[in-house]
């Protein structure tokens, strides 16, 4: 238990060190955190599907898509705050993520996989063809208005910092309990065994659908903070490679930790940046930093530990 | 009518491709259960390494071009296939006992690796194959033409698959690989080598893939060190299509995957070709959520 | 154990990074460049012109008694790195920047820029819409989408043709000529009887061959790039197709040829800026002639050579204001009096920080592979 209050002093010192470091970093390294802090997002919400549910899902950037293009729409056309979009983005990813699991959620691992890669494939063709004449095309949407807060105007990196960060803090607050609710408890059951949580009376497709539309809307609302801070968006920020990206975090920081999602984006988005004095062999040191990472921590860097619960022994005979 | 059929023909050639390289990943993912995404780099590296053997051995001078094809067909194959195998040790064995997605996401470092070293050789600029190695006739059949290098596309791939086919069915080791690949446990029980037949596969699938790779320089004419990511996500997805882990299914995933693209493309749109293939993909799946021929296993994951 | 290994391991290469990277306290003007990535061949042409410009002018004394350095930033061909890549060169104090490739990668830094003051000169973002925000440091070196659209619905016109295919590739570039290519086309008369866009990374186009074929036009328009232009012009060449193709400047690239084959390659028509060899300028033909030298080959396309153009027009603006400071130096570029000689011949901006003047030029690729300049 010690341990445990040691653990969490840590992670308090590191997240105060986080919200005074925009006062000692350069406008650059603010700005690689708020890159961080928009990724993290990210794979927290993909880390409900892929950790905590189990669900594979390699087309995250659809519905990071979903959410940043209708807050862009919303603002350019009908003039609307851009943070008041922050609610409406989540709540379309979140049904477009209800919607399209609906059909294929039942499908085993691999083969999720790649469903869910073509749907991302498929957003990102739709938005690249101007679907319905609201994407703009290759063009995507530009003149998105900077976000204002209480009358301010967030405009500098620094000033981004609270808000993306802010957000993350959250999220995680928000998550972490959902971790442990009864909503939390279920996906860790069906996730090691579906047989015997079918069996416990838990409704698998319904949580699992229900874990689609957290991690789906979540995204939407980063999308929505994205489109926020580039004032500019296109397809090509929401490629496949952007899914496998949040994939890779998740993965290598550890599934269904949320501290190693955080750590393992800290290190997936500051690595390629701290290779930049490599140039053009940035990217050959990020590929084998991601192997050599793997091979030593196989698991992931924070991998997920099973809950102990203290008073287990009063619940056996 | 004509064009029915010459848009047919062009789908099947690209098909072909497809199948080639989706052989590697279904055979990896048969005894492994791992999606190798380096794959796709792999069949990268056999495209350039041809294309450097071909300009500084000019073995198709010296030895006529049929000959000096098949040769460096070989030396492509045996090098590329030598880079799986290590690959294999270096980057996959480490991780066998360990989550399978933590094995993807070495294999996606893998292929971010390989990619970077092609660049960092042979430099970003696009690469030709010397274009007067096979001459330059088509075939006219019915209004339909197909052009020489096409049928050496069809001919090679259809024999390759054939060969690995027969191996797969006929042989001992064949025999290994499937059982490996039903039930690694019980095979080892059984006396069967798994480490050995593993290293078998990434010897076979990653030869294949490299084979692939000279094909489409020679087919195409031009390489570059990003075609891996675009051929592999199409083999990929012709291999879940024909349902992967099941050798045929590959060849059949493949081919039909390169029809779609082309009738969508002739018939409903040439920007929307992709998107219509992986809607094709995703109903077929709705409809048999493990591919065309996949069998239907117990649910592991 | 294993995690200190990991870390360890990460800060021993990210100081080596950081090592590498660091240089004397010159005059400092950045560069913008996709150095990784699909563009990766444009953005080391747009390094190599650059430093070796660079060299030049440190070989002559520098600028206002200080050295220049170059500050090179990958932008990887993408709006995150590049917004990324313009944060760090504004934090690293450079008096202007030279860059990027892609319209909508540009777009992305453009703010930061602006924001930061420093002067931003674009060498091949062509998208009409940057110049039209009223950004007081950006200009560019490249001319408009529009302008070469123009050129473009005039050329096919005086050709004579009746029934058009358009084929771009969906990307913002393409997709804008081929848009403003169609509608002036159209205004004209003329009957547009396809239009679509591949993909772009593809290598078979044989099904959108046979299909615009089964369309019967009397010439096509591709405002693609020349890596898929290569391989429909030979795929086209094997089909037995003799339709005429007239392309965009994107296809400017003597690697095209390469692609293509000298027989396939034969009759197509592009519009361009010049290519470097034929500038008709003594000065750029005594550069392309050391960076041969230097680097082998001859720069790939127009587009690093405008980079060039890019630092020039800086280099001459520091010198004639005297000053490194933003205002001077955009108000000097924005008077439309300056006449820089550069690579490309004579630079000038308007107001809106667009150069002024007609580049566009027809050329037709011959048997030989060679781009000749034709008459207009």
């Amino acid at each position: 238990m010690i341990d445990a209050k040691y653990k969490m002093g840590g992670f308090i010192a590191l997240a105060m060190l986080l919200a005074v470091s925009p006062l000692f970093l350069n406008a650059y390294w603010v700005d690689v955190l708020n890159s961080v802090g928009l990724y993290a997002l990210l794979a927290l919400s993909l880390n409900v599907i892929l950790g905590d549910a189990g669900l594979y899902n390699m087309g995250h950037a659809a519905f990071f898509a979903v959410g940043a293009y209708t807050a862009a729409y919303l603002n350019t056309q009908f003039g609307v705050p851009i943070l008041w979009a922050l609610p409406i983005s989540g709540i379309s990813a979140g049904l477009f993520g209800v919607v399209l699991a609906r059909p294929v959620i039942h499908l085993r691992g691999d083969y999720l996989l790649i469903v869910t890669v073509g749907v991302g494939e498929i957003i990102r063709i739709a938005l690249i063809n101007n679907v319905f004449g609201v994407t703009g095309g290759p063009n995507g949407i530009f003149g998105i208005a900077r976000p204002e807060l209480f009358g301010f105007r967030i405009r500098r990196p620094q000033e981004f910092f609270y808000l993306i960060w802010g957000f993350v803090a959250v999220t995680v607050f928000l998550f972490a309990r959902l971790k442990n609710s009864r909503f939390g408890r279920a996906l860790d059951c069906l996730r090691e065994d579906p047989v015997a949580a079918e069996g416990s009376g838990i409704n698998t497709g319904r949580y699992q659908l229900l874990a689609f539309m957290v991690g789906a809307a979540w995204a939407g609302m980063a999308g929505c903070l994205y489109a926020s801070k580039m004032t500019i968006i296109s397809p090509e920020s929401f490629s496949f490679w952007e899914s496998v990206l949040i994939f890779i975090i998740v993965i290598l920081g550890g599934a269904g930790n949320i501290a190693g999602v955080i750590l393992g984006t800290f290190l997936i988005i500051g690595l390629p940046e701290l290779f930049r004095g490599f140039a053009s062999a940035r990217m050959w040191f990020f590929g084998l930093a991601m192997m050599i990472m793997m091979i030593f921590r196989t698991e992931g860097i924070l991998p997920h530990r099973p809950r102990i619960f203290k008073n287990l022994d009063r619940l056996l005979p | 009518m004509e064009e029915f059929f010459q848009q047919l023909t062009n789908g099947l050639a690209v098909g072909c491709i497809y199948a080639l390289i989706a052989l590697g990943y279904t055979m990896v993912y048969g005894v492994l259960k791992l999606i190798n995404f380096a794959h796709g780099d792999l069949f990268t590296l056999g495209a350039y390494l041809g294309l450097t053997l071909l300009t500084s051995l000019g073995l198709s001078g010296r030895l006529g071009p049929l000959l000096g094809l098949l040769l460096l067909a070989v030396l492509v194959m045996g090098f590329v296939a030598l880079t799986g195998a290590l690959l294999e040790r270096a980057a996959y064995r480490p991780l066998r006992q360990s989550p399978r997605l933590s094995a993807v996401v070495s294999a996606l470092g893998a292929s971010i690796f390989l990619q970077n070293t092609i660049m960092l050789i042979y430099g970003a600029r696009i690469h030709v194959y010397p274009q007067d190695i096979l001459p330059k006739v088509a075939l006219e059949i019915g209004g339909v033409s197909i052009p020489l290098v096409r049928i050496l596309v069809f001919v090679v791939s259809l024999l390759l698959m054939g060969a690995l086919f027969l191996f797969i069915q006929r042989t001992r080791l064949g025999t290994a690989i499937r059982a490996a690949a039903i039930d690694q446990a019980a095979a080892r029980l059984m006396g069967i080598n798994v480490d050995q037949v593993i290293l078998i596969v990434f010897l076979i699938g990653p030869g294949l893939g490299g084979v692939a790779g000279l094909l489409v320089g020679l087919y195409y004419g031009q390489v570059n060190f990003t075609m891996g990511w675009v051929y592999g996500l199409k083999a990929f997805t012709a291999a879940i299509l024909g349902g992967i882990g099941n050798i045929p299914g590959a060849m059949v995933g493949g081919l039909i995957l390169g029809v779609i693209e082309a009738l969508g493309a002739a018939y409903i749109s040439v920007a929307w070709k992709d998107a219509i293939a992986f809607l094709v993909l995703i109903v077929i799946l709705i409809v048999r959520p493990t591919g065309i021929l996949g069998e239907r296993v117990a649910d592991k994951v | 154990m294993k995690k200190a290994f990991v870390l360890g391991l990460t800060l021993v290469l990210a100081m080596a990074g950081a090592g590498l990277c660091l240089a004397a306290e010159p005059i400092k003007i950045g560069l913008m460049a996709p150095v990784t990535g699909s563009w990766a061949s444009e953005g080391e042409d747009m390094k190599n012109i650059v430093n070796l410009l660079a060299e030049e002018v440190n070989a002559q004394g520098g600028l206002l008694g200080q050295k220049v350095a170059v500050v090179l930033e990958d932008d990887a061909g993408d709006p995150r790195t590049a917004s990324l890549a313009a944060q760090r060169l504004a934090t690293q104090g450079v008096k202007a920047v030279i860059g990027t490739y892609g319209s909508s990668v540009t777009e992305a830094s453009q703010s930061i820029y602006d924001e930061s003051s420093i002067l931003q000169v674009a060498n091949g973002s062509t998208a009409i819409r940057l110049t039209e925000k009223g950004l007081k440091y950006f200009f560019r070196t490249c001319p408009r989408d529009d302008e070469q659209g123009r050129v473009a619905a005039q050329t096919i016109r005086q050709m004579g043709f009746k029934k058009v295919a358009i084929l771009h590739d969906n990307t913002s570039y393409a997709k804008g000529l081929a848009d403003e290519g169609n509608a002036l086309l159209k205004k004209d008369g003329v009957k547009i009887v396809f239009f679509d866009a591949l993909t772009p990374g593809e290598r078979d186009f044989t099904a959108i061959l046979t299909k615009m074929k089964a369309a019967k036009p009397d010439a096509v328009f591709f405002t693609g790039y020349f890596p898929e232009l290569g391989l429909i012009l030979r795929q086209k060449k094997e089909m037995n197709w003799p339709v005429p193709f007239i392309g965009g400047d994107a296809t400017n690239n003597p690697d095209l040829v390469k692609i293509a084959g000298k027989v396939a390659a034969e009759g197509y028509y592009f519009l361009s800026p010049p290519v470097p060899q034929d500038l008709p300028f003594e000065k750029t033909k005594a550069f392309l002639k050391a960076y041969t030298a230097k680097h082998g080959a001859a720069p790939g396309s127009i587009w690093a050579v405008l980079a060039g153009d890019g630092f020039l027009t800086v280099v001459e603006a520091i010198k004639a204001t005297q000053s490194t400071d933003p205002e001077k130096l955009a108000a000097f570029l924005h008077s439309g009096q300056q006449k820089i000689s550069g690579l490309t011949g004579e630079i000038s901006f308007n107001a809106k920080g667009d150069r002024v003047g007609e580049v566009y030029r027809v050329y037709r690729v011959d048997a030989d592979g060679n781009f000749v300049l034709q008459d207009k």
